[in-house]
């Protein structure tokens, strides 16, 4: 049999395989993604959940001129970046000190892992209760070492902290995970040679260490920039985007839009404009990304 | 292989039969929940049903009952439907009419108090819930602290008014004045006249409602015209704002009700405006600090009436077996036994009853407040009301807009709202 024949065949082999796959996909990302396309362009409410009224673009122009819209989407902006560079500051020092360490390393990661894996209506429902303005363990600590109590939901600039705080303290062992990933995998011999050379600590991490990194920077800041993004779980509990707009990120801004206001066309609009700006960024860091390889 | 495939057909087949006969019902995680849970073996013995309540908390109940309620046939036998969702329930078409059910079985529907039914029964006449029970709100008070002589002198000498049960907005308001105080000396207050649950959304509405009441205003008029820019809709506001930024816990921006709850109950504060049903917690020794101290009475200006029903998806799979159920655990005895543990009565004849007035001598005293209490909004978009004008009054409550301002703003998504629902032009 040619050589050619016999790729075709492998070609073919593999495609069946993997047909399956590719059709469960489609069914589950493909169709509701589609659906949600389709229902922005119709006026499908709750109340009366059919395709039968089509109105074009409307519901994008709805969605854009909606009340509080821009405050939304201006949290979100300050939520995605305060959380998301605070947490690789934090994750990528904790990444570092962890990759010296030779014993109880193990225990470590149970530590650091234990967060991550709690569900993140528990973890607001235990810092709400923890923060308790007059009942709170951690204003009763805060009131033992003299400082005064904090309002921590109920000012607004405090209430926004809050919540980035709890993001990062529920988020931040997936990127200090994935960096230690990373900074395991990367080459020892620039290292020696860098040691041979007599570099100073710094000049190692910023030379060497920085620019081998930068890939799984890269995919670690865009992961965890998606996530952030589609926060909802921590303001829906703490919060409900209180006080006044202090912490309305645009995920609940959208469910909000589906489920109180019944609008779902209206929803759909605010989901998919969401999807390309995410698609968006995305498509800009694996360019990116693609460019430091 | 012929008989392994037999055995797992009957096997399928006999699962469909004991679906089947188990009711499914999606219900909040409160004490009243917990007293139908109680009773549902006497249920099993009387039909043969089994029961299945699903519990889950209040934010979620709306977001899970919906897709079930648009599915053809959905996942719930029975749902209970909480006063907010009536309109957009019934508006829908998603609940089946019982009159013919309770004609059949000379279900007397006068037997409610009249506000509930109105509230949680009949929409237009028709029947489509059996109210379960109410959580009309009142003004709980430390009454050791209304019967202390040096308190009684102090608030004389400061007010020239006696100190007492609150009879009308303007002596409660000076109550709260009186009661918040720095116990210890540090500067800062840490015994509150009140505790307010101003978190946007639910929790604010639910509890500013009083204030609005009490200083004379209302929503709306017979016609539907929104009345939330009027003097005395923004007076409630702002003295809804003073007591959340004055005479309350700081942080109650945040609070809901479980928060409020547990200042009071901790023994930090001289008065809650909540819920009826929550009045057993707080005055419970066991529980609380201020347990054995606490008393009861209407909101001045009346408070919001607010209740739950039982009723029937037209999803429901089991309508039959739905239905007798709702007839079962509303019929007198077990309601009268379920008042007996606690539960907040709709039943006109339960206050008075012997039986229920010996466990709780409270009783008699709910059913005023039951009786005047005042309507909230329900249209269709009761819900999306609660977020728009929840967000005005919070931003209020916290500091964040003037009074009158966050009224306005607030009476105008109220105005686009009813006119999406073509109450108004």
């Amino acid at each position: 049999m040619a050589a050619g024949a016999l790729a075709r065949r492998d070609q073919r082999f593999g495609l069946l395989l993997t047909a399956p796959g590719l059709a469960a996909l489609l069914l589950v990302v493909l169709f509701p993604l589609g659906f949600a396309v389709f229902t922005s362009l119709f006026d499908y409410t709750l109340v009366h959940p059919n395709h039968d009224t089509f109105v074009g673009f409307d519901k994008y122009v709805e969605a854009w001129n909606a009340d509080y819209l821009p405050d939304a989407l201006w949290t979100t902006v300050k939520f995605v970046v305060a959380s998301v560079v605070i947490e690789f500051v934090i994750g990528f020092s904790v990444a570092l000190a962890l990759n010296r360490v030779t014993r109880f390393k193990n225990v470590y990661y149970i530590i650091l892992l234990a967060p991550l894996l709690m569900n993140p209506v528990v973890v607001a429902q235990l810092w709400r209760m923890i923060l308790h303005s007059e009942l709170g363990i951690m204003n009763y600590v805060l009131g033992m070492i003299g400082i005064g109590k904090i309002n921590f939901l109920g000012d607004p600039v405090a209430a926004f902290w809050t919540v980035v705080l709890v993001d990062i303290w529920h988020q931040v062992s997936f990127m200090a995970i994935l960096l230690l990933a990373g900074l395991a995998a990367l080459p020892r011999e620039p290292y020696e040679a860098a040691r041979m050379d007599g570099a100073s600590a710094v000049q190692t991490f910023v030379h060497i260490t920085l620019p081998l990194m930068r890939p799984v920077i890269a995919v670690a800041l865009l992961l965890r920039l998606i996530f952030a993004i589609k926060t909802f779980d921590i303001v829906f509990i703490m919060t409900k985007g209180g006080p006044g707009t202090a912490t309305d990120l645009i995920s609940y801004f959208i469910y909000r839009s589906a489920f109180f206001g019944l609008d779902v066309g209206r929803a759909s609009a605010m989901s998919v404009a969401l999807l390309l700006i995410v698609l968006a960024l995305t498509i800009y860091l694996y360019r990116y990304m693609k460019s430091l390889a | 292989m012929k008989r392994l495939l037999i055995g797992v057909l009957a096997l399928v087949a006999m699962m469909g039969v004991a679906r089947a006969e188990t009711l499914r019902i999606l219900m909040e995680t409160v004490p009243d929940t917990e007293q139908v849970k109680s009773l549902l073996s006497e249920f099993k013995a009387a039909t043969g049903y089994d029961v299945e309540i699903e519990a889950i908390s209040y934010i979620d109940m709306h977001t899970k009952l919906v897709p079930q309620l648009i599915a053809p046939t959905g996942a719930y036998d029975i749902i209970i439907v909480d006063f907010y969702w009536v309109a957009e329930f019934t508006k829908a078409g998603w609940l089946l009419p019982l009159d013919e059910f309770a004609q059949r079985d000379g279900v007397d529907l006068g037997r409610y108090v009249p506000k509930v039914m109105a509230t949680t029964g009949q929409v237009d006449g028709v029947t489509y819930m059996l109210p379960f029970y109410n959580y009309v709100m009142g003004l709980v008070y430390r009454k050791d602290l209304l019967e202390d002589p040096a308190e009684q002198a102090a608030f004389k000498e400061k007010y020239g008014i006696e100190l007492g049960v609150p009879k009308t907005w303007d002596e409660f308001k000076k109550q709260m004045e009186f009661f918040t105080r720095d116990t210890d000396g540090d500067g800062q207050n840490d015994f509150f006249g009140t505790v307010t649950q101003a978190q946007r959304g639910d929790c604010i509405m639910m509890q500013s409602s009083n204030f609005l009441y009490g200083n004379g205003g209302r929503y709306y008029d017979e016609n539907w015209n929104p009345l939330l820019n009027t003097p005395e809709a923004v007076q409630g506001l702002a003295d809804f704002a003073d007591a959340t930024l004055k005479y309350s816990a700081p942080g109650s921006e945040g609070f809901c009700f479980d928060e409020a709850t547990a200042v009071m109950t901790q023994g930090k504060a001289y008065s809650i405006i909540t819920f009826n049903n929550l009045y057993a917690t707080i005055n419970n020794p066991e529980t609380s600090a201020a347990g054995g101290k606490v008393g009861i009475t209407g909101v001045p200006g009346g408070g919001l009436m607010g209740s739950w029903g039982w009723g029937i998806p037209k999803s429901s799979p089991n309508k039959d077996g739905a239905w007798a159920f709702i007839n079962w655990v509303e019929s007198f005895d077990i309601a009268k036994r379920r008042a007996i543990m606690g539960n907040a009565m709709t039943q006109t004849a339960l206050f008075t009853d012997v039986d229920v007035v010996a466990a709780r001598p409270e009783a008699p005293s709910l059913e005023p407040l039951v009786a005047e209490a005042n309507a909230f909004p329900v249209f269709t978009y009761t819900v999306e009301f609660v977020e728009a004008v929840g967000r005005e009054f919070n931003l209020a409550a916290s500091g964040q807009k003037d009074p009158k301002e966050a009224a306005e703003a607030a009476q105008e998504a109220f105005a686009d709202l009813l006119r999406k629902d073509g109450l108004i032009e």
